[in-house]
């Protein structure tokens, strides 16, 4: 069992009181699949700060049984006041010695409740940090396709919400089942102390909670995740109804988007009050017990004193404060099981939550077999060669067949073919976003699969068709493509990709910062910044991925100059749908079923009247066919 | 505190709820008092074994009695308040949602749509939780408080001091820890929001991260984000911390207090054991509601700021507002703008658009063309009425826009966005939006024309093949091509394409150009587009330039009297190759 903080929270300051039952049984129970190999996982993070999960768990263990002490020194300094042989012979004196003692006890237990606080903090704080820092580490070098084919939204929550739970699990719902598990045991033993008899008195209720906290979770299991489907159909429904809201709007639909919206939300309001009102039955029905529990010591406890009844017991006869001891020790027993009650939705939810955590991290890195570190990118040539490549994303569909293709070195080069013909997959290819399945990729004589990913990827410099703006400032965003460069550097490079033109009429110049989306900038615009990105990398062999499609002819024709320089000298792949952007290209293929189907230059390709000719004229002539 | 008007339509259970927990805790404040005559008339009663016993038992069994009453004021005072805050916030949820379906764009785009969802969901329920908690706690926490008192006083005023020392401690050491955390808890926040901004420009820019061989700097950047996060965390939680400890102290003097004052009282004959215990109790749960009144003041604080967002939207005037009696259409089809200007909201400066006037005619397709960020979308926003013109006036169906029913007027009107959002159902399902009613064989016309049949017959389960996550497994071009299915199903008598062929290639949007021409007589086209293949074979072409219209005709026209037309043409055909066409 493992240790964690008393919640520094204040929920834990009012753990006598209950917290109030919604906010706990709230937490939808997800089922985990292999609890028992997450755990020891999840301990095995705790571990990593050894001395400090050791210090706290000797501190819990003083801290509980000071709490466990506390109601005995208590039962006897009230039973210096109630001296029963002749009847209320008070002895103040001993009194005070008393509480002297339990003041002494309440202020230690104090100090070590608030180191164990820090201890525990500190601990779950660095626990969650190193999980996800790995978390992070790990995604930063999972491959491609990994975050292609995974939902982007389920990533993040898994680093978020996941993370969040495991550690709010680890902070509050560990530490109360250890002091928990070893308060009932103290309780057990003080009470066994007092008079076994009156234990086994109080132990029949521990059946009766047994019963209820079984039958209420039953209910609970019930309506919680009914509760938590329709809540996540609900956001499903809002989160595509609000971001689709154009589109909504469009087609009058507003008043279908409510309907459904309404029919869900009742549902969900349904549910939800029978779920609350069963998480809520439980504290009163807990109450009751516990009185019952009260009721059943204080009668017998009166029985046995008057007929002075304590078999078994080290404590000796029963008197009054015994049976005030006694009751309290009786109240601490019930609220473990209590609190274990509600612990076990939020433990489940993390144990889930921890295995889809674990289950990112247990993907395999990026693999690179690149060994020849004597790779030198400032001495790339650009001699690409793809040689008979066979490709498929999808087991069975191949994208690329037979597929051969020379880049020279210096080379423009440039690619066309319908959407879907495989394009953007030489591009996957080359940089090893993916790995071929067959045959061989060369740049410069040398199979590119020998030259280090890192290395390889740093003499490569990409525009994309979605670019990625980051949330910083323009001049930041620019200077991705170079860490080091210079403002000046970054305001050359502004002004080749014409980005001066906007950045400079803005009121913060290139301090503007760019929110994540990019909704400041339109399309065109983020498109030029990550165009100035690549002219500041300055790299040996440039990919320009539908890199303009987005801006307008009339700005591509401003920045065709500055990418012309940009290509020259350096063999240029690009990817594009306006033939206007590749006519000058000194090689161009056209792609069709994987294979490249035509190549040469505009002349020579449309002088052989084949598929480019027929591209090229769809273009020009509109909708000539 | 608007919000609360919804809980009106349940004033009943909302009244209910408080009044059963009044119950709940007067029972509650009757345990200890029953516990105390059991100790002092039961235990340590003057009577013989026998009576003692008997009374014990009696007064016992009242006291179950009573438990039980009040374990059924809590269940009621549960089941009432969680069904007022769930109906409530039930309300609220719809009220909000069916206003965030009827603001303008521009509404939309000010508060932001991730905004809007998390308003819609993390807030409305945190404002639900919120009724739920206050209907309960607050009532059950202020009991506890006020009762306590009055029952620890009429068991001896001398109590009574230790509580005038002891809850001003306690009441101070509140203040001043939570006046220090509460704005921390903000940092906390933001500095989540920034370790999610990280990861999820990682997550979304993978590739450019990669391409750029940055992964080492983002960990670097990850790093430092997660560093700061945690030792924010830390700062919270130290303090926090010693919250527990001090508050523990105060407490556990009090207890030691009264059991000292109360030994003395005992001795002097003032009172008895019992007595004492009970006070015990009672001071017990005295400084714990004081202490829950510290929670509650963060819960507030936090409720309030959900309850200003979710106000923030339900405050919101609708911009765009059905007329009062609507006018209804006369020529269907004609579209005409008369001396618009528009300024976006909130931006002074430049106006978007500038003295537009445009004709457009019935049937006729019309092409508009200019650069990045010159106002195309904006000029035909006004046409669906998205947006309203800053001045001026915009006719469509022979009608100014304002005196239309938007409905009436929308429905006419099928529009393909630049960005086609798809929903989660089939094929078929997304094309049918358009048109609920449709028939399968006009699903597949529309596909047909918009040239997305021969791909979704291509689909494992061809138009009931299920679209996940927005679209997302399918390309650019086909999401394109089944937005455009979508608006062609619903039959409209004005068509217009925001820039919704740029993922189709040369090929496939010729023939889409050609089968709209075929299939679509007599519909308005209004088409923005890039592409000067796209455009030329329009009946009237527009070129927008800087917000304003700077040449309108046909490419023919075009060609000799408009510069920038010219200029874009050149653009993309260069010099002599394509005026051999045209």
């Amino acid at each position: 069992m493992a240790e964690q903080r008393p919640a520094p929270q204040m929920p834990r300051v009012m753990g006598r009181g209950g917290p109030p039952p919604h906010q706990r049984m709230a937490m939808p129970t997800e089922k985990a699949k292999d609890s028992k190999k997450t755990i020891k996982r999840l301990l095995s993070y705790i571990g990593k700060n050894k001395y400090l999960m050791i210090a706290l768990l000797v501190i819990m263990l003083f801290v509980t049984l000071l709490n466990l002490f506390a109601p005995f020194i208590q039962g006897m300094a009230i039973d210096k006041i109630t001296i029963s042989e002749n009847r209320l012979q008070v002895d103040l004196e001993g009194m005070v010695y008393c509480l002297i003692a339990l003041g002494v006890v309440y202020l230690i237990n104090s100090c070590l409740t608030y180191c164990q606080g820090i201890i525990a903090a500190k601990l779950s704080q660095t626990t969650v940090k190193i999980m996800r820092k790995d978390l992070f580490d790990k995604i930063s070098y999972l491959p491609i396709k990994y975050t292609d084919s995974h939902q982007h939204g389920d990533i993040m929550s898994r680093m978020t919400n996941d993370v969040e739970n495991i550690s709010n699990t680890v902070s509050q719902s560990i530490a109360s089942l250890f002091s928990g598990v070893l308060t009932l045991i103290g309780c057990l033993c003080f009470m066994l102390y007092y008079s076994p008899i009156l234990t086994l008195v109080s132990l029949t209720t521990i059946v009766l909670t047994l019963l209820v906290t079984t039958n209420l979770t039953k209910i609970m299991r019930k309506y919680f995740p009914m509760q938590q489907t329709l809540l996540g159909n609900l956001n499903g429904h809002i989160e595509e109804m609000v971001t689709g809201y154009k589109t909504v709007a469009a087609f009058s639909k507003e008043e279908d988007a409510c309907e459904e919206f309404n029919k869900i939300s009742d549902k969900l309001c349904k549910a939800s009050i029978k779920a609350q009102i069963s998480g809520g039955v439980m504290g009163p029905c807990m109450n009751v017990i516990s009185n019952i529990s009260f009721l059943l010591v204080a009668g017998f406890g009166a029985y046995f004193l008057i007929i002075d009844f304590n078999p078994l017991a080290l404590y000796g006869a029963m008197t009054v404060g015994t049976i005030q001891a006694f009751l309290q020790y009786t109240k601490n027993f019930s609220r473990p099981i209590n609190e274990i009650a509600h612990q076990y939705a939020a433990i489940q939810t993390a144990i889930a939550g921890a295995e889809r955590v674990f289950e990112i991290m247990d993907n395999p890195p990026e693999e690179d077999f690149g060994t020849d570190t004597s790779f030198d990118v400032e001495n790339v040539k650009g001699d690409i060669n793809f040689k008979d490549i066979e490709f498929a994303y999808v087991e069975g569909e191949t994208v690329l067949k037979e597929f051969d293709l020379w880049i020279k070195s210096g080379q423009k080069l440039a690619i066309v073919g319908a959407t879907g013909s495989g394009k953007t997959t030489v591009v996957n290819l080359l940089t090893r976003f993916y790995d071929i399945d067959k045959g061989t990729i060369t740049l410069d004589g040398q199979d590119i699969f020998g030259i280090p990913k890192r290395k390889l990827r740093e003499s490569i410099g990409i525009v994309l068709q979605d670019t990625v703006i980051f949330n910083d400032t323009i001049a930041q965003n620019i200077r991705y493509g170079k860490l080091d460069a210079t403002d000046e550097e970054v305001i050359a490079a502004a002004k080749t990709a014409k980005v001066d033109v906007f950045a400079e009429k803005l009121t913060d110049g290139y301090d503007t910062m760019l929110t994540e989306g990019g909704g400041n900038l339109s399309q065109g615009q983020r498109q030029l910044i990550a165009i100035a990105r690549a002219v500041l990398a300055d790299p040996k062999i440039l990919i320009l991925d539908e890199a303009t499609s987005s801006i307008d002819t009339r700005t591509e024709v401003y920045i065709q100059e500055a990418m012309l320089n940009l290509m020259k000298g350096r063999t240029s792949l690009i990817i594009a749908h306006r033939l206007s952007t590749i006519r000058d290209a000194d090689k161009i293929v056209v792609l069709a079923g994987g294979k490249v189907v035509e190549a040469g230059n505009h002349e020579t390709l449309l002088a052989q009247d084949g598929a480019y000719a027929k591209l090229y004229n769809t273009q020009f002539a509109g909708i000539a066919t | 505190m608007k919000v609360l008007k919804y809980l009106k339509p349940y004033w009943w259970l909302a009244l209910l709820s408080p009044l059963a927990m009044i119950l709940e805790v007067s029972m509650d404040l009757l345990q200890p008092q029953l516990m105390s005559d059991i100790v002092n008339n039961g235990i340590l009663g003057d009577g013989d074994a026998a009576s003692n016993l008997s009374y014990v038992v009696i007064t016992g069994l009242k006291m179950l009695g009573f438990s039980i009453i009040g374990c059924l004021g809590g269940i009621a005072s549960a089941a009432f308040g969680t069904t007022a805050a769930q109906k409530m916030g039930n309300d609220l949820r719809k009220a909000v949602f069916d206003k965030v379906m009827h603001l303008s764009f521009q509404q939309t785009d000010k508060f932001t749509t991730g905004s809007l969802v998390t308003r819609l969901t993390n807030d409305v329920t945190a404002v639900q939780d919120f009724v739920a908690m206050s209907l309960r706690m607050f009532v059950r926490t202020g009991m506890q408080f006020i009762g306590g008192i009055a029952v620890i006083l009429t068991l001896n005023v001398n109590f009574g001091m230790v509580l005038a020392i002891s809850m001003p401690i306690q009441i101070l050491v509140l203040f001043l820890i939570l006046r220090k955390a509460t704005p921390l808890f903000s940092v906390v926040q933001d500095k989540l929001d920034k370790v999610n901004s990280v990861v999820q420009e990682n997550v979304t820019g993978a590739r450019v991260v990669k391409a750029f061989t940055r992964e080492e700097y983002e960990k670097g950047r990850f790093d430092k984000a997660n560093t700061d996060l945690m030792t924010t965390n830390l700062r919270v939680q130290k303090l926090l911390a010693t919250l527990n400890p001090i508050l523990m102290v105060v407490m556990n003097a009090s207890v030691i207090a009264i059991i000292m004052i109360g030994g003395f009282q005992v001795e002097a004959k003032a009172m008895m054991v019992g007595d004492v215990m009970a006070a015990i109790t009672y001071i017990t749960q005295i400084l714990m509601s004081v202490m829950m009144v510290g929670m509650m003041i963060q819960q507030v604080s936090r409720a309030t700021a959900s309850i200003r967002r979710v106000n923030a939207v339900l405050d919101t005037i609708p911009a765009v507002n059905d007329p009062e009696n609507a006018v209804t259409a006369s020529d269907i089809g004609a579209i005409e703008f008369k001396d618009v200007q528009f300024y976006y909201p909130g931006f002074s400066g430049r106006p978007v658009l500038k003295d537009i006037d445009l004709k457009i005619e019935k049937g006729q397709m019309v092409a508009i063309l200019g650069a990045t960020g010159c106002g195309k979308t904006s000029l035909v926003n006004l046409i669906s009425r998205f947006y309203d013109a800053t001045s001026g006036e915009v006719y469509v169906n022979g009608v100014n826009v304002k005196e239309q029913s938007i409905e009436e007027l929308r429905s006419r009107i099928g529009v393909v966005l630049q960005k086609s959002e798809l929903f989660s159902g089939t094929v078929s399902e997304n094309i049918r939006w358009g048109k609920p009613d449709a028939t399968d064989e006009e699903v597949k016309q529309a596909a047909k024309i918009a040239q997305a049949d021969e791909f979704i017959m291509g689909f494992n389960d061809d138009y009931e093949t299920m679209i996940s996550e927005k679209g997302a497994s399918l390309s650019g071009g086909q999401k394109q091509r089944m937005s455009i299915a979508r608006a062609i199903v619903k039959k409209p008598d004005i068509l217009i394409f925001d820039d919704s062929t740029s993922a189709l290639d040369l090929s496939t949007e010729a023939a889409l150009h050609k089968a709209l021409k075929e299939n679509l007589e007599g519909v308005t086209i209004v088409m923005i587009a890039q592409r000067i293949a796209s455009v030329m074979r329009a009946d009237k072409i527009a070129v927008l330039d800087d917000g304003q219209i700077c040449a309108f005709g046909t490419h023919k026209e075009l060609m000799q009297s408009s510069d920038v037309y010219r200029d874009i043409y050149f653009s993309q055909m260069k010099n002599e190759e394509g005026e051999n066409n045209g």
